[in-house]
């Protein structure tokens, strides 16, 4: 019987830390790529896992980089039997969701980088959530 | 009294892994049908009974020779429309056909026969030069097509290739929308078979060795 209570309270510690440290974590982001492109070609997609660590609804409302002439966020989708794009203004993760930017689904569309970007190479992408919160996002350039 | 307390915890801890191994589970499903699973459902090849003979049409390949009917003769082709200022789907599907390629190139027939063709539906931004950079990129053997409006029109509808260019005034990112399939032509020139999205290399090159294998005995 002595021994439950310390182990009880060691589970709450325990707890009440790891809310705290997701809380603090707010959105992460794992496996940020951007997709090589042929040379001369304007047009770029960068893909990403999204995790709301938090316990409240998040959304992303829009990325911008200093590399590109402009970001915006898409999604492919098929119309008539047609592949096309559509914007997304708004998406939502829901406590605690992942969201997967893939090819073939949603993707960051990078227009005209202002210099070429090759496999290995580093591009910082910020991302734009409602309530202010602005996210530095590491992306790897990989063929 | 000590050892069903232990017993109950090691229960409650075994409970606790279960919820959060479902929940695990539970997100990535969820993933997969929120962000992945947009183009039709993975049903790989459609073969045609009965294989359409193509009609004339006249096109221009990225080293600016004529592809024509007499340029599928002899081949097997698959086909592909898009264009190339077309972030995911286009380098998507021309990677998965580049890996197909080395695939199909690793078969006992080989990669003698078969020849891989992205048709630009968007020839007012694609020139002939700049697909031609375009293809190379994904495989020195691929071939970049383009031409006049009637004439992708020509080819694209006799394939059932829906494609749709909306042009807009002063507009340089305007929106093209284009079949995400892959059309598979046989050395006679007809339209053999179609591959839907989403695309996977090694499902392509083990369904076109069925294919190529059936029509080999077909013919003799």
């Amino acid at each position: 019987m002595r021994w439950r209570y310390p182990v009880f309270v060691c589970l709450i510690l325990a707890s009440t830390l790891v809310t705290a440290a997701s809380e603090e974590a707010g959105v992460s982001v794992r496996d940020a790529w951007i997709r090589e492109t042929p040379p001369g070609m304007t047009m770029m997609a960068g893909y990403m896992e999204l995790r709301n660590n938090t316990s409240r609804p998040q959304v992303l409302l829009a990325a911008s980089s200093s590399a590109f002439q402009g970001v915006m966020i898409h999604r492919t989708i098929v119309k008539d039997g047609m592949a096309g794009m559509a914007h997304a203004s708004q998406i939502e993760l829901a406590p605690s969701a992942s969201l997967v930017f893939a090819p073939g689904g949603y993707h960051l569309m990078l227009m005209t980088p202002k210099r070429t970007l090759r496999a290995g190479d580093p591009v910082v992408i910020n991302l734009e959530f409602r309530g202010g919160l602005v996210l530095p996002v590491a992306f790897e350039v990989r063929k | 009294m000590q050892q069903i307390a232990l017993k109950y915890s090691i229960m409650m801890t075994a409970v606790a892994l279960a919820a959060m191994l479902a929940g695990v589970w539970l997100a990535d499903i969820y993933r997969e049908r929120d962000s992945r699973a947009v183009l039709l459902p993975n049903q790989v090849i459609t073969l045609f009974p009965d294989p359409k003979p193509l009609t004339a049409f006249a096109l221009t390949d990225h080293k600016n020779r004529v592809f024509d009917l007499a340029s599928l003769k002899g081949k097997w082709s698959f086909l592909f429309f898009g264009f190339t200022h077309c972030p995911d789907v286009c380098p998507m599907t021309l990677a998965v056909l580049a890996r197909a390629r080395d695939s199909i190139a690793k078969h006992t027939a080989g990669a003698e026969d078969i020849q891989f063709v992205f048709i630009s539906v968007d020839p007012n931004r694609d020139t002939v030069s700049k697909l031609g950079q375009y293809v190379d990129y994904f495989d020195t053997t691929f071939l970049g097509v383009t031409g006049d409006n009637a004439q992708i029109g020509s080819l694209a509808g006799q394939l059932g290739a829906a494609y749709q260019v909306e042009i807009k005034p002063g507009l340089e990112n305007y929106p093209v929308y284009h079949s995400a399939a892959v059309f598979l032509l046989d050395p006679r020139a007809r339209y053999h078979a179609v591959f839907t999205p989403p695309h996977d290399a090694e499902a392509i090159s083990r369904r076109f060795k069925v294919v190529r294998e059936l029509e080999a005995g077909n013919a003799t």
